[in-house]
């Protein structure tokens, strides 16, 4: 009877071990393991950014890059557990991911009991105290929010009715309206929601519209903000409709139709590195992204930027960090901690980096531009 | 006892091998996302394998465990470990609450039931300030007791496997009692059930309940192991994926639980590290993957992965029969032998428009064998059905020494000793002809949940075994005590089912056709039995067809036919009675006496 | 709230409401004659959908290749299963019906996208619901006699495999189709779409071929004397296996038309299909599983509910449409003086 469970015992261990090889540092070769939501509800993110990825240099500093990615399906469980195991078994030295802002915080929890540097692709609210090792490669709400109100100002806008995703991305837009409303003069007079897979938002357009807003800021991403705006314009809304930085890819603009004309959005710098001065420090690193991205994946995406980025850092800070020490260390790790707060200055498609001990998004204006639809393309407002 | 032991050198392996050195520090996590999805499927295993019950739920009902401790600890400032009371307590509420709205509902409605309150909760947590909404909670602080941390990984795998160890002992022991043969007669529905006054209702709702605290716990340590808590774990998909568990492992057993939980978050994880060596882009083809494994498993091995394991080990010992125990109380006959013990008077039954039994008037005296007779579909069954409560009457009344019992329920007519057994035999199948016999002691036993969990309840479930013992020697099924009631003849487990009855100590025994599919020595041997209960006094109504049967042993025979009484007598009356004949063959000849039966078949 | 309002949340109920009670159906039809509580009705549209987006939009979508792919499986199923009695005949049909249909609609669907509305309506519906009996072949009927739990569990395993092909065929980001028609009438200030006039002739026309299909075909009948008695209509000489796979072409089928129909209203994921099924289902629950119309009545009740509650508090519209069915339930357990006997 013992016995025999004895053997059921060693088989699960077998089990395991067939699951888990344990890697050992290899010399000279720069491990990054990255997490991402390429199924389940975030897909629309986490495929951009794996196809991204794909694309990086695969040599830093003279370090090989060995480059390890898994699915968490969006789940903070999920991406927990690959956390872990990227730092466990394949002994990562940077750790990239996940899409969304429930994941992205889990892994910035292993990160940082790991003492390994952390790369999040969705944007999480900083832990004082807890923030050493992540950086955030998005842009932080407050700043691209704050683009969308200063031209609500410029253009009149009193009042203004939301609508958002019911999730983290919703959550995190009503909030930094209600934080800076004041400050631009803006009062909420609608505060709607709905999700990404509703057949239908005409009760809260009709709410909306009721309420006979200046402006309408939709808070949704990919072509899920497509149905808002779509909704709005068939209703026979008239005044100026917003959307964020989450919601610009070409194929919103595929799904809206007419409906996207005049639409002003907040964007990261990569959707249009060519309208950019030549002495923008986003226009190189824009440019070559979208070289290498559209003729493999189709049209350039707002979310490819933040790994492409994460690498543009790493090519900054690895080079720095090998000096004080070699990759499988600590002493590495917390070299490139250190140094992405000394390296001052790093371009990228999405913005320019400063990080410092306490922000850990590290951008400024620069990594914002303000763009509208005119006749089925994005362009540039001045 | 061997099976409790084997948990605990399993959970003792398990707990231990952190320690081994060189132990890859990742099989730590991944051992604890087995164990913490095992405790929710243990509780599964309770619920829908043991008591029938699918609930796709189990994930919301941990998300009140896991929230619990998310705000005790990060909001009011409490200990962590003075929230798991709260925590389970909360998790029992709300499966109370549920339970109260979904368990009554019938077969297929539950799980749907279970998807729509499992996905309202899943919205509902995410839409809440004070579960901090779609962001959740997090820097839970690690698992503290007094100045012991757990935050140290292999300590807190202690601490997960050993929360697991405690439940499936916990569960070994439900299952193994009273309350739990209650629970596993669920599944062969209520009216069995309800025979040997066990309430269907309520036996469901301590088995949800259970189920949710012991999902309440996984959640509770699930917080402490993630740190923080977000609506997602507790979604319909992770409430799917503790179903599979069960389901795969084998739904009956808490080893199948187990088994369960470590073949899908393997199955995963193998996934997730082979398919890219195969195929680039993998991550896009692990989701269909591991559906079409699911849908192979299934097909492999429908009842779960357990039992092929089970085959190939060795089989388990016989319960051993204590001869010690304390005897059970008895019964004192409610009426002095000779008067009415039972009476129908007026009895009617009508489905729609159609009268299945017509204003049936009799009566059983006490000591007396009484026969109800007539061709299929005379009614016979629904009298039953009416006397022992499953039916109740359109009109008319049925009373039990002098007390009327038409109305008060299958329960309360069984606890005034009243047992039958069933035309279609429902018997537990794979349950040991012992354990289904011991169900007809339910009422003879006292021990609640509480006292199974703790195994309290030895010296009664002794007494109890002892009796259904004796009555298996009695009714001549001894040898056959220790086997699957499944395996037996159709014949035999007729008998056993008069086993069961008589474990309950009843003094009106009702029997729906006892002697169909047996053989004649069989027969001769089951008239004896019959007569010899006759003899200590037991009164018994029964309804049979084989004539040569009833005419050799019962007292007086009742004749219906379409609804209605033709006729009533002893049985040299009923023999020759005109009305008879002409309801049985259309009045060419007598009625055969041999043993053949008259007008067999299932009645429906 | 005006009158204005109050008519276009009524309409845009009703709307959604009739996709439901399509839904609805199907889910009622697949669990009446299989006692499969089909998960997997959703992807059925999502795939309508985006196939027939992806067709008006001239490319030839995954779900084309998938056909042949899923045919080819359950033609070596049924060789293996009758791999002692294999005649020319049966050769001959599976032939027919497991390799020259599939391939002749791929084929059709090369030729033919874009080319015009009608041509990728009729190809979708074509194409999807007869996905429907090979996944019965392949995921369902090598466990026809085992419990509903059991079934349901292979149900949700066919969920996940056909959302993740979904996502492989289509992408993340949604699709939307044009319009089958630009016409629009007002009614009063409430103008109604030829998309809307469609949804409900649809609707309408389902209803009465499915009332026509099981009260005047035998086909129908044998579908429902299986769904009473499994067990009686195999005695009787009726194939269960075959009424099976009716089953499921038939439920393909309508998922097929709900998704042509959604495609222009909406933006459509591969993954949209199981949260709309999934409001089917409350509807079908509603509906007992097993009556027509009180599911249509009970579908049409949950999208005006979604309607109305997304118009007075959005963030709760799913804890509400969710929540909704338990006092339903609770009505539906206390009524009932139904046992629930083994099944």
């Amino acid at each position: 009877m013992k016995f025999k469970f004895s053997i059921a015992a060693a088989a699960c261990v077998a089990a395991l071990g067939l699951s888990a090889a344990v890697v050992k540092a290899e010399d000279g070769v720069l491990t990054v393991g990255a997490t991402l939501s390429t199924t389940g509800p975030a897909a629309a993110l986490g495929i951009p950014e794996k196809n991204a990825l794909t694309l990086v240099p695969t040599e830093i500093g003279g370090l090989k890059v060995k480059l390890i990615v898994l699915d968490d399906a969006g789940d903070p469980t999920q991406a927990t557990t690959n956390a872990k195991r990227l730092i466990n078994d394949d002994k990562v030295d940077v750790i990239l991911g996940s899409s969304t802002t429930p994941p992205t915080i889990a892994v910035s929890a292993v990160a940082f009991d790991a003492k390994v540097p952390h790369f999040g692709l969705g944007p999480m609210p900083v832990t004082p105290g807890k923030e050493r090792y992540t950086v955030i490669m998005p842009q932080p709400v407050p700043l691209m929010a704050a683009g969308i109100f200063d031209h609500m100002k410029k253009s009149g806008v009193k009042t203004v009715g939301m609508i958002g995703f019911s999730d983290s991305w919703g959550d995190l837009w009503l909030g930094q309206f209600k934080a800076a409303a004041d400050k631009y003069g803006l009062k909420l007079v609608a505060d709607e929601r709905y999700a990404r897979a509703d057949t239908s938002v005409t009760g809260q357009v009709l709410k909306l519209v009721a309420a006979k807003p200046d402006a309408v800021l939709v808070a949704a991403s990919g072509t899920g903000a497509a149905l808002p705006q779509s909704t709005l314009r068939e209703r026979g809304y008239k005044g100026l409709i917003y959307q964020t930085h989450g919601a610009v890819s070409q194929d919103f603009i595929r799904i809206a139709g007419k409906a996207a004309e005049g639409v002003i959005m907040a964007s990261g710098p990569d959707m249009l590195p060519e309208g950019q001065p030549d002495s923008a420090l986003t226009k190189a690193p824009g440019l070559a992204l979208v070289a290498a991205y559209e003729p493999k994946f189709g049209p350039r995406n707002q979310f490819a930027g933040h790994p492409w980025d994460a690498f543009e850092v790493l090519k900054r800070v690895v080079p720095v960090a090998l000096k004080k020490a070699k990759p499988g260390t600590p002493e590495f790790r917390e070299a490139i901690a250190d140094a992405l707060i000394t390296e001052k200055d790093i371009g990228a498609s999405q913005g320019v980096y400063n990080f410092t001990a306490t922000d850990r998004y590290g951008v400024d204006e620069r990594a914002r531009i303000m763009l509208t639809v005119k006749d089925g393309k994005f362009e540039l407002i001045k | 006892m061997t099976n409790r032991i084997a948990l605990c050198l399993f959970a003792a392996i398990i707990i231990l091998a952190p320690f081994v050195p060189g132990f890859p520090p990742f099989w730590i996590i991944l051992l604890d996302n087995i164990g913490l999805a095992a405790i929710v499927a243990i509780g599964l295993v309770v619920l829908t394998g043991v008591g029938g019950l699918t609930s796709f739920g189990q994930a919301a009902l941990a998300g009140f465990g896991a929230y619990s401790a998310a705000v005790l600890t990060t909001q009011y400032g409490w200990s962590p470990i003075a929230t798991l009371p709260v925590a389970l307590a909360v998790s029992a509420l709300a499966a109370l609450l549920l339970g109260f709205v979904t368990v009554r509902l019938a077969g297929h409605y539950l799980p749907l039931g279970t998807i729509a309150w499992g996905l309202a909760l899943y919205y509902l947590f995410g839409q809440l300030e004070l579960l901090g909404r779609h962001d959740g909670i997090s820097s839970i602080p690690p698992l503290t007791v007094g100045s012991v941390s757990f935050h140290e990984p292999a300590r807190l795998h202690a601490v997960i496997w050993g929360a697991l160890l405690i439940c499936g002992i916990a569960t070994l022991n439900l299952l193994d009692s009273r309350v739990g043969r209650a629970i596993r007669s669920l599944r062969r529905g209520s009216t069995m059930a309800g025979a040997f006054g066990i309430s269907a209702s309520q036996a469901k709702l301590i088995v949800f309940v259970y189920a949710a605290v012991l999902a309440g716990l996984s959640g509770w340590l699930y917080a402490f192991f993630q740190s923080a808590v977000t609506p997602s774990p507790f979604n319909l998909n992770a409430g799917i994926s503790y179903l599979f568990m069960a389901v795969v492992g084998g739904a009956g057993q808490v080893w199948g639980a187990i088994a369960g939980a470590f073949i899908i978050t393997e199955l995963r994880d193998v996934i997730q590290r082979v398919m890219p060596t195969l195929i680039t882009d993998s991550a896009l083809y692990e989701p269909i993957v591991f559906g079409v494994l699911l849908i192979v498993l299934l097909q492999v091995a429908p009842d779960g992965l357990w039992p092929l394991v089970q085959r190939i080990l060795p089989e388990a010992k016989p319960r051993s029969i204590p001869t010690d125990a304390q005897p059970l109380t008895g019964r004192d006959m409610p009426v002095p032998r000779g008067s009415e013990i039972l009476k129908v008077q007026d009895a009617t039954k009508k489905f729609g428009g159609l009268t299945a039994v017509n204003a049936v008037n009799f009566g059983v005296k006490s000591g007396e064998i009484v026969a109800l007779i007539g061709p299929n579909g005379a009614g016979k069954s629904t009298t039953f059905n009416l006397i022992t409560g499953v039916l109740s009457l359109s009109s008319g009344a049925v009373s039990f020494a002098g007390q009327a019992i038409s109305g008060i329920g299958q329960q309360r007519i069984a606890g005034l000793g009243i047992a039958r057994t069933f035309q279609h035999v429902k018997l537990l199948p794979d349950m040991s002809v012992l354990e289904n016999v011991a169900l007809g002691g339910h009422l003879r036993g006292r021990k609640d949940l509480l006292s199974a969990l703790i195994r309290t309840d030895r010296a009664e479930e002794a007494a109890l075994f002892a009796e259904a013992a004796r009555q298996i020697t009695r009714v001549g099924l001894a040898e056959h005590m220790h086997k699957p009631a499944g395996s037996l003849a159709l014949g035999q487990q007729r008998i056993v089912e008069i086993a069961r009855a008589l474990t309950m100590n009843p003094s009106l025994l009702l029997l729906d056709e006892p002697a169909a599919g047996l053989r004649h020595f069989e027969k001769g041997q089951l008239s004896e039995l019959l007569s010899q209960l006759r003899s200590e006094g037991m009164s018994l109504l029964l309804v049979e067809h084989d004539m040569g049967f009833v005419m050799g042993l019962t007292d007086h025979i009742v004749v219906l036919d379409f609804g209605t009484k033709i006729a009533e007598g002893p049985p040299d009356v009923i023999r020759s009675h005109p009305a008879v004949l002409e309801a049985y063959l259309g009045g060419a000849a007598e009625p055969k006496q041999t043993s053949s039966t008259v007008a067999g078949g299932a009645e429906a | 709230m005006d009158l204005t309002i109050l008519l276009f949340l009524v309409q845009d109920g009703i709307t959604n409401g009739a996709i439901y009670a399509l839904l609805g159906f199907a889910l009622v039809l697949v669990f009446a004659v299989t006692r499969i509580i089909f998960i997997p009705q959703g992807e059925f549209v999502a795939y309508g959908a985006l196939t027939y987006a992806m067709l008006q939009g001239g490319h030839v979508p995954g779900t084309a290749y998938l056909l042949p792919i899923f045919a080819f499986v359950a033609l070596l199923f049924d060789l293996y299963a009758e791999r002692s009695r294999i005649t020319g005949t049966f050769l001959l049909r599976q032939g027919v019906e497991k390799i020259v249909v599939p391939l002749a609609l791929l084929l059709a669907a090369r030729e033919l996208a874009g080319v015009s509305t009608i041509a990728s309506l009729v190809l979708t519906v074509a194409i999807v619901s007869a996905l429907g009996p090979h996944l019965y072949r392949i995921a369902f009927q090598p466990l026809a006699d085992r419990s509903v739990l059991v079934l349901l569990i292979a149900a949700v395993g066919t969920h996940l495999a056909l959302m993740g092909l979904g996502l492989v065929f289509f992408g993340a980001e949604g699709q939307k189709a044009d319009a089958l028609t630009d016409f629009s009438v007002d009614l009063g200030p409430l103008p109604v779409s030829g998309q809307n006039i469609a949804v409900y002739a649809a609707t309408v026309l389902l209803i009465a071929g499915l009332y026509w299909f099981f009260e005047r075909t035998v086909q129908g009948k044998a579908l429902r004397a299986t769904a009473v008695n499994r067990l009686g209509a195999r005695l009787v000489g009726i194939r269960t296996k075959g009424t099976g796979k009716i089953a499921l072409a038939l439920a393909a089928g309508i998922g097929a038309v709900s998704g042509v129909l959604l495609a222009p209203m909406t933006t459509i994921y591969y993954d949209t299909g199981f949260v709309i099924g999934l409001k089917g289902f409350v509807a079908a629950i509603i509906g007992g599983l097993a009556s027509y119309p009180l599911t249509a009545a009970a579908a049409l009740a949950v999208g005006l509910i979604e309607s109305f509650s997304s118009f007075f508090a959005s963030d709760f519209k799913e804890v509400i449409v969710f929540t909704l069915l338990i006092p339903v339930l609770l009505v539906r357990s206390f009524a009932s003086k139904h046992t629930d006997e083994e099944d």
